[in-house]
């Protein structure tokens, strides 16, 4: 026979139980969105290898083509330096990809000139001493959470000086060198389900809003990018339908265009 | 010698209620991560990847507030809420651009932790809605993090 205590327990350990598995309330099946439109926050920038993901999974990529080592140009303007530390970081995710180890340290070691070259390398050095040790034991989950951490750290660092414009600048020169690795792999191999990994016009209309807001910052690359992304939005902001392969290799030669002028020394 | 333990205890309970409050006034959107963290914690040994990025404010009792997010078909994600008030009732739901709830029937709530949990059907952008149900904090904060894999 059960004592009465024991069944005592028993029962309130159910009922608790049943309270934390039950206990929420359930969720509306639909609501209206239009209510929160106004209060929408900031997106958070997927990092480039979340798209990647998505991508491998349609199919093997030999992302050891995509690997780069050009260092790109010695900048001294701020937000040059901002874009292209963007730009190197997803070349560190695609390198990656590839588990190219030498890749990923130079990557590191860029990541922290960088850095210092616009005021925050203090607070890169001990993730790229971590993206070192994590390639040296090509332990790739390691290197992609440090990558993370480094551009965290970078606007983090950026924010705290109120250089939120930098920071996002840091943003944007990491989803263009995506989307451009991302094109390039589509292009070669074209899938709706690649194409539709562009399908990103919230993101694009993000960054278009950021870089009308940074007037001071008087740079051709700037209006350039700016222009590019004004070609961008018709062939990525289709509504229902799907991006086609034509728009997908226009928005490859649009953003490798771009990507190139973020690399190279321009008037 | 009975005056000086009374007057010690007061002061140590005054001390206690001064400390309380200090630590209530400084407790932050960083304490309320450190528990979204917590709750991603388990997530991590299944292959998520947790964002170092995330969102976090302070919400009033019964308030909600919605985010948006980029998500790619083809992803799994997880989002993870979290605040510092333990006695405080928390909530996140995923919508698409629709208003249609679109989380998996694993997503959980237990008191001051929410997750949910997201296989997109397409990619582009939805609606993440972070609610303050219940909590005895006039405002209450909240971190939201994600991961995917």
């Amino acid at each position: 026979m059960i004592p009465f205590v024991k069944i005592c327990k028993l029962a309130a350990a159910i009922t608790l139980a049943l309270t934390v598995s039950t206990g929420a309330a359930e969720a509306p099946k639909r609501i209206d969105v239009k209510q929160f439109s106004k209060k929408v926050d900031d997106v958070v920038v997927p990092l480039p290898n979340e798209v990647f993901g998505a991508l491998n999974k349609l199919g093997g990529v030999n992302w050891k083509e995509y690997v780069r080592s050009s260092k790109g140009s010695n900048f001294t303007e701020r937000p040059r330096i901002a874009l292209l530390l963007g730009t190197v970081i997803a070349d560190g995710f695609i390198a990656v990809q590839a588990e190219d180890a030498p890749t990923v340290k130079d990557v590191g070691q860029r990541v922290l000139g960088l850095a210092k070259g616009i005021g925050v390398g203090n607070s890169i050095t001990p993730h790229a001493k971590a993206i070192t040790e994590a390639a040296d034991k090509r332990n790739w989950n390691n290197v992609r959470q440090e990558l993370d951490r480094t551009q965290n750290s970078v606007q983090q660092a950026m924010n705290e000086v109120h250089d939120e414009k930098l920071s996002q600048l840091v943003s944007l020169g990491g989803w263009l060198r995506g989307t451009e690795v991302l094109t390039a792999v589509v292009n070669k191999r074209f899938s709706e389900g690649g194409a539709e990994l562009l399908h990103q016009p919230d993101l694009l209309g993000y960054f278009e809003d950021r870089l009308r807001a940074m007037p001071e910052f008087n740079l051709k690359l700037l209006q350039d990018i700016q222009a590019a992304l004004g070609e961008v939005r018709p062939l990525i902001d289709v509504g229902e339908n799907r991006i086609t392969a034509d728009s997908v290799k226009r928005i490859n030669e649009i953003t490798a265009r771009i990507d190139d002028a973020i690399l190279t020394k321009s008037p | 010698m009975y005056l000086f333990l009374k007057q010690t205890a007061r002061f140590a309970a005054w001390l206690s209620i001064f400390a309380g409050s200090i630590s209530v006034a400084v407790a932050s959107v960083d304490d309320a991560q450190s528990f979204a963290l917590q709750a991603a914690e388990p997530y991590v040994k299944e292959g998520f990847q947790v964002r170092e990025d995330f969102w976090g404010g302070d919400l009033g009792s019964g308030e909600k507030k919605a985010v948006r997010q980029q998500l790619f078909k083809g992803n799994e994600y997880w989002f993870w809420l979290g605040t510092e008030v333990e006695k405080a009732t928390i909530s996140v739901h995923i919508y698409d651009t629709e208003g249609k709830l679109i989380e998996q029937p694993d997503s959980w709530q237990k008191s001051h932790f929410a997750a949910a949990h997201v296989i997109p059907p397409t990619t582009g952008s939805y609606f993440i809605i972070v609610s303050i149900e219940s909590s005895p904090e006039e405002r209450t904060h909240w971190a939201l993090v994600y991961g995917f894999r």
